[in-house]
């Protein structure tokens, strides 16, 4: 091996930082004896005829001895080193006798220890031109080295130089290794290194882990035995032959027989783990050459798809029970879309599969209902170009199911390329769409029903907004739901008390209240629009949700104008024969009363009883004839009271004087009991009425010698007038109907008792007006009571007196 | 203090009139002058001098208000009891009445055994009032 040329002779600078970076990369300055040197030394010193032979490299300061042959030191200064010159020169260094040599005759390795005679050193040059030191003999005397001897010691210079590569490259590869070593251990991916035969030749910890083999279990032994499933061997095998045309073991060719297509294969399998189990992975085999270009064995990476195989039957999962299918739509410019991801669902919304549509959107296209393909397009079209969210609502023609109705929605997530990818989401709405069809229906019907029927229909929402008004409520209002506040609806809707004139107060409307939450029972007012004036009787309910929330109030207004209008006819015509009836009535029972109280003398015997049936009855006709009339008064409100402010006690009293008489001719007695101060705000005449008829009622059902007893009694506001006798009491049965007009206890009882049946009915109605209550006690074994309470008028008028001044 | 004697009755209907005749005459023993028109009332009421009028309300043509508002340039309404007789009224009329100078507004139909002793009773709490010097 020719020395290279010195890079200090190319290099006019100085060449000594290069040479010793190049002592350093080899790493050997001070490391301990090795018998691969000392064999050199021993063989220099041998052939040389030395005592001393050294390996001696030079740093900076000193010379350093790798190896040494007859000397104790390990280095000396390199300023007094001979070794130094010969690495400044290419070939041996010979100083044949040192003393006799200018540049080393005052040497102290001359003069001293070692006493140096002879030096005789071969550069040890490296490949790339550096003299890290010599290889060097010595003797104590001087002599000279032949050609021969020469000649040896510069070829064992290149047998250390050698030594020196060969430890550097040894480093090297240990370091490769290493590095190797940890790659591999450190690696996410399962490695495992094949011998061509196919068994394995070693595996990393993440290949431990993923297939649960220890190394003494797995190594040497086949890989496709170990870890492959024998059917998906030999379903490889079958296709792979019929690929190469050649057959194909199921074995480990299966995996190397695709490496004909190129220097990589890779493809999933499902292996199997060593307790069992299935360990999906994506298998990337690749052949293994030495510089040579020789197959040396496999490499396999497999990486571990379980995560991957996790999310994606998760996907599966969650995509299964997604009502619809859940789709990716990758949308590219132009005209051209696909689904790189479909669910299962694809099935029952277009009757496709995934793969179908996996790389063209068309079989979609075709599936969608012609007459709504265009609109589809457009929408899609539209939507990528505005990058939108998409919903749209369209039939599609499905191959089992015919049409159905489905729903589209997707968001788009733009794409570096431009392109669009969607993530959405396509249902069946055909349930709801009949549903909603069903509800149209359902909602007409309801429409048609309201407007077919003759009564008018008013609803509002919880929040008093009106939101129905059918067409009989329109056409009586003049006018429809409109943004009114329910404080406003009487005034805007023209609704009145049955007087015609009054406006309801906004609480009083029957929407109102039912809004409120009452059940509204025939209530009657009158809808007034224009001249219209429209008698109306309304019932109403509050309108409930499903939750049991009040959702609103309805109403419903059946016309009773022309109801009343009978009744007020019935009235004039009950009014005009009744006071048609009186005049001449007046005359008989006046004249009977002339006659039977003997004005005219006396009676003959056998008239007596006859005239006395004449003017009793003549008397109960004009009673009858009297209350039809007060009651067509109070019906009408026409009946007028004069409000006066009287002590009670002397109404009482006179009301007892008044019917006194009536009272004896049946035997029974009146008792006053009580004594009031109280001041009620009366019309003295119809005070006087109740307390007649209730007087008069007591003493009809009281026996003969009975006792009928009035009295009266504070009750905090109100004072209590009370009638009580001791007749039969008033039947349980008759309770609900005692004030209603012709009720009487028992029908058969009116021609015995001589009432009208009006009496009571006109009471409530007269004590009413007059601001009072009227009611009965229910002790039948006591007799019957009567009670009615006017509020005391003492009490009202000294408070507000005081309060003005 | 004079007991109540003379009664000037109007009435247009004649079966009442004469039942009403009849109790003021015989039961009340009152002398009575019937007449079935106001104008009557008015024609001879002065001759009468009644201590009391006792005027239907409702008379056809000069009805009782009318008759008792003319009858006041004839009479001395200051010592005369005027007492109504009516069938339906309303409080306004009711009040008219009055302040034509009613001493009583009683109603139709009335029993006719009963009547003169209201009667009396006016005519005595008039005395009592102090209205009339007697």
């Amino acid at each position: 091996m020719d020395p290279s040329p010195n890079p200090a002779k190319e290099h006019p600078a100085d060449p000594e930082p290069s040479r010793l970076s190049a002592l350093l990369r080899y790493e050997i300055l001070d490391t301990p004896d090795e018998q691969d040197f000392d064999d050199f030394t021993q063989l220099a010193a041998y052939i040389c005829g030395t005592p001393i032979a050294l390996i001696s490299l030079l740093d900076e300061h000193r010379q350093w001895f790798k190896s040494r042959v007859g000397l104790e030191v390990c280095e000396t200064p390199r300023k007094i080193s001979f070794c130094t010159h010969t690495i400044q020169g290419d070939g041996i260094f010979e100083v044949q006798d040192a003393l006799t040599d200018a540049r080393f005759h005052d040497n102290p390795l001359v003069l001293g220890a070692p006493g140096i005679r002879f030096y005789a050193g071969a550069p040890l040059t490296t490949p790339d031109g550096h003299n890290l030191g010599t290889l060097c003999v010595i003797d104590r005397r001087p002599r000279a080295l032949g050609q021969s001897q020469r000649d040896a010691l510069v070829r064992l210079s290149r047998q250390v130089i050698r030594l020196f590569e060969e430890r550097l490259l040894a480093r090297r590869h240990a370091e490769q290794a290493a590095l190797q070593q940890a790659i591999l251990d450190s690696a996410a991916s399962a490695v495992l290194v094949m011998n061509v035969d196919g068994t394995v030749a070693r595996q990393n910890p993440a290949a431990q882990r993923l297939f649960g083999y220890e190394d003494e279990e797995l190594l040497g032994r086949p890989v496709s035995e170990a870890l492959f499933p024998r059917d998906a061997l030999e379903n490889q095998a079958a296709l792979l032959s019929a690929e190469f045309h050649q057959s194909i073991e199921p074995g480990f060719a299966v995996l190397t027989a695709p490496l004909r297509r190129g220097p990589q294969y890779m493809r999933e399998w499902r292996l199997r783990h060593r307790q069992g189990g299935e360990v999906p992975v994506l298998l990337n085999v690749s052949p293994i050459h030495d510089e040579s270009g020789r197959l040396r064995g496999y490499l396999a990476i497999a990486h571990d798809l379980t995560f991957q195989a996790q999310l994606q039957l998760r996907l599966q999962q969650i995509a299964a029970q997604v009502p619809g299918m859940l789709f990716q739509f990758h949308w590219h410019k132009g005209d051209y879309g696909s689904f790189p991801y479909a669910s299962e669902g694809i099935e029952q919304i277009y009757g496709l599969q995934p793969e179908q549509v996996a790389n063209d959107m068309t079989p979609i296209l075709e599936k969608v209902h012609p007459d709504d393909r265009p609109r589809v397009s457009a929408a899609i079209h539209r939507a990528a170009e505005q990058n939108g969210a998409w919903h749209l609502e369209h039939r599609v023609l499905h191959p089992q199911r015919g049409v159905i109705w489905v729903e589209a929605r997707a968001t788009p997530v733009p794409q570096a390329d431009g392109s669009v990818l969607w993530n959405g989401l396509v249902t069946d709405i055909s349930g709801r769409k009949a549903q909603q069809a069903e509800l149209d229906k359902q909602q007409e019907m309801n429409r048609r029903l309201l407007e077919a029927l003759s009564e008018g229909v008013v609803a509002c929402d919880a929040q008093g907004n009106l939101t129905l008004f059918n067409d009989l409520s329109r056409q009586w209002h003049g006018q429809g739901a409109r943004p009114v506040p329910p404080e406003q609806w009487a005034y805007v809707y023209g609704l009145y008390q049955p007087d015609e004139v009054t406006l309801l107060a906004h609480d009083q409307v029957p929407l109102f209240r039912a809004l409120r939450g009452e059940h509204v029972r025939d209530v009657e007012f009158v809808v007034r629009n224009g001249d219209q004036v429209r008698h109306v009787q309304a019932n109403g309910n509050p309108l409930y949700a499903p939750d049991g929330t009040q959702a609103g109030a309805v109403v419903v207004m059946h016309d009773i104008t022309e109801r009343k209008r009978i009744e007020r006819i019935q009235r004039e015509f009950v009014a005009t024969v009744s006071h048609e009836l009186r005049t001449p009535l007046t005359s008989i029972s006046g004249s009977l009363a002339l006659v039977c109280g003997r004005v005219m003398g006396d009676i003959p015997p056998h008239l007596q009883e006859l005239l006395d049936i004449a003017y009793q009855n003549s008397l109960r006709l004009s009673a009858l004839i009297n209350d039809l009339l007060d009651m067509d008064k109070l019906s009408a409100g026409k009946l007028r009271f004069d409000f006066r402010v009287q002590a009670l006690q002397p109404q009482l009293e006179q009301a007892l004087r008044s019917n006194q008489g009536y009272a004896e001719r049946h035997q029974v007695g009146y008792r006053l009991g009580g004594h009031t101060d109280a001041l009620v705000r009366v019309d003295p005449l119809r005070l006087q009425q109740v307390l007649s008829n209730l007087l008069s009622n007591a003493v009809k059902y009281s026996p003969t010698g009975g006792v009928v007893e009035l009295t009266s009694e504070l009750r905090d506001r109100w004072v209590r007038v009370s009638v009580r006798d001791q007749g039969p009491g008033i039947a349980p049965a008759f309770h609900d109907r005692v004030f209603q007009k012709f009720a009487q206890a028992d029908s058969s009882d009116a021609r015995q008792k001589g009432g009208t049946g009006l009496g009571l009915a006109i009471s409530k109605e007269l004590i009413e007006r007059m601001g009072g209550r009227i009611g009965f006690d229910t002790h039948t074994e006591q007799g019957a009571c009567f009670w009615f309470e006017l509020p005391r008028s003492d009490l009202i008028e000294s408070t507000s007196g005081e309060g003005n001044k | 203090m004079k007991p109540l004697q003379r009664i000037l009755h109007v009435e247009d209907v004649p079966a009442i009139q004469v039942v009403t005749r009849i109790a003021l005459e015989r039961v009340g023993g009152f002398q009575v002058l019937s007449c079935t028109t106001g104008q009557e009332a008015l024609d001879r009421a002065a001759a009468f001098d009644p201590d009391m009028v006792l005027l239907d309300a409702m008379l056809p043509g000069m009805d009782g208000a009318e008759t008792l508002r003319r009858l006041a340039g004839r009479i001395d309404l200051g010592r005369v009891a005027v007492v109504f007789l009516t069938g339906d009224i309303d409080a306004e009329r009711l009040e008219e009445l009055h302040q034509l100078g009613a001493r009583e507004v009683l109603s139709k139909p009335f029993d006719p055994m009963q009547l003169p002793a209201r009667l009396t009773a006016i005519w005595d709490a008039m005395d009592d009032d102090g209205t009339t010097e007697g």
